[in-house]
């Protein structure tokens, strides 16, 4: 059975799906016997959640931006 | 965005319509910052972002949707970056510098049994828009990406807030998976440490 450290040194391959098929049963298995573990994944994927609902700095200059790059392609279709 | 918008914004954009323009700058420019990020740094990341769009614009007709309008900028964004800035990167590739809040590490663990000696404070919230009620947790995470070395700010960045598969990422930064697999997890370790020290002690 994997130690809990092992656990957390797999913990992020486990969660991209970068695991081979035996090691996550082997992960799988420990956290079925393991509620540090579980509460460990379980609020990696809350911070995972999070970071991508953080909301992004807006784009500075956006409308500028716009005006030239749509200057430039019509300079193109003229 | 789903290939009938991509074909949708291509078209208006084929135009020369301005509303289409900044359409594609809110969308996609955050992206792009981060690609440029990961490869030349803080210094010119903006100056190649510009490049990037003016190389975008000279070859939207070429564009024939093989890949998603997405994967088409940050590859010519990728591609702006390593041709102006060809200085050599190996050595600091996993540099993992000191976080505010450190990490989950060894010494989370007994050396006896490898079992939590330490164990993961639970957490108060359970949804992210609750977390993110927090004004200052979002400071405190703004705070521990920045102190990220900038490979793992930028993977952390562009997996986990653009959603990138971990290939795209490997092909854009030229990095080999095992490499970006490692730079990840350290990044997600300390972030997790972050919203740990906030939620155990109510400040950053």
């Amino acid at each position: 059975m994997l130690t809990c450290k092992e656990q957390v040194a797999r913990s992020s391959d486990y969660l991209d799906g970068q695991l081979t098929f035996r090691e996550r049963l082997m992960v799988r298995h420990h956290l079925m016997f393991c509620p540090n573990c579980r509460r460990f994944i379980r609020q990696m994927r809350l911070m995972q959640a999070t970071l991508k609902r953080m909301p992004q700095e807006p784009v500075n200059g956006a409308d500028a931006l716009a005006e030239r790059l749509a200057a430039e392609r019509r300079k193109d279709i003229m | 965005m789903a290939a009938a918008d991509d074909a949708h914004l291509l078209e208006r954009l084929l135009k020369g319509e301005q509303r289409a323009y900044k359409e594609l700058v809110t969308t996609y420019q955050s992206a792009m910052r981060a690609v440029a990020y990961a490869i030349v740094g803080q210094r010119h990341a903006d100056e190649v972002v510009q490049d990037a769009w003016l190389s975008v614009v000279r070859n939207l007709a070429k564009f024939e949707g093989r890949s998603s309008l997405k994967t088409w900028l940050l590859t010519i964004t990728a591609n702006a970056a390593k041709g102006r800035y060809k200085h050599n990167r190996r050595e600091v590739l996993l540099d993992d510098l000191p976080s505010p809040h450190g990490t989950i590490g060894d010494d989370r663990f007994s050396p006896d049994d490898g079992h939590w000696a330490v164990a993961p404070y639970a957490w108060h919230q359970d949804t992210p828009e609750a977390l993110l009620t927090e004004d200052e947790l979002r400071k405190c995470l703004e705070h521990t990406i920045l102190s990220l070395s900038q490979l793992q700010s930028a993977v952390l960045v562009l997996r986990e807030r653009q959603g990138l598969e971990l290939e795209e990422i490997c092909n854009l930064l030229s990095l080999s998976l095992s490499n970006v697999r490692v730079l990840l997890h350290r990044a997600r370790l300390k972030v997790f440490a972050t919203v740990e020290h906030f939620e155990e002690t109510g400040e950053c």
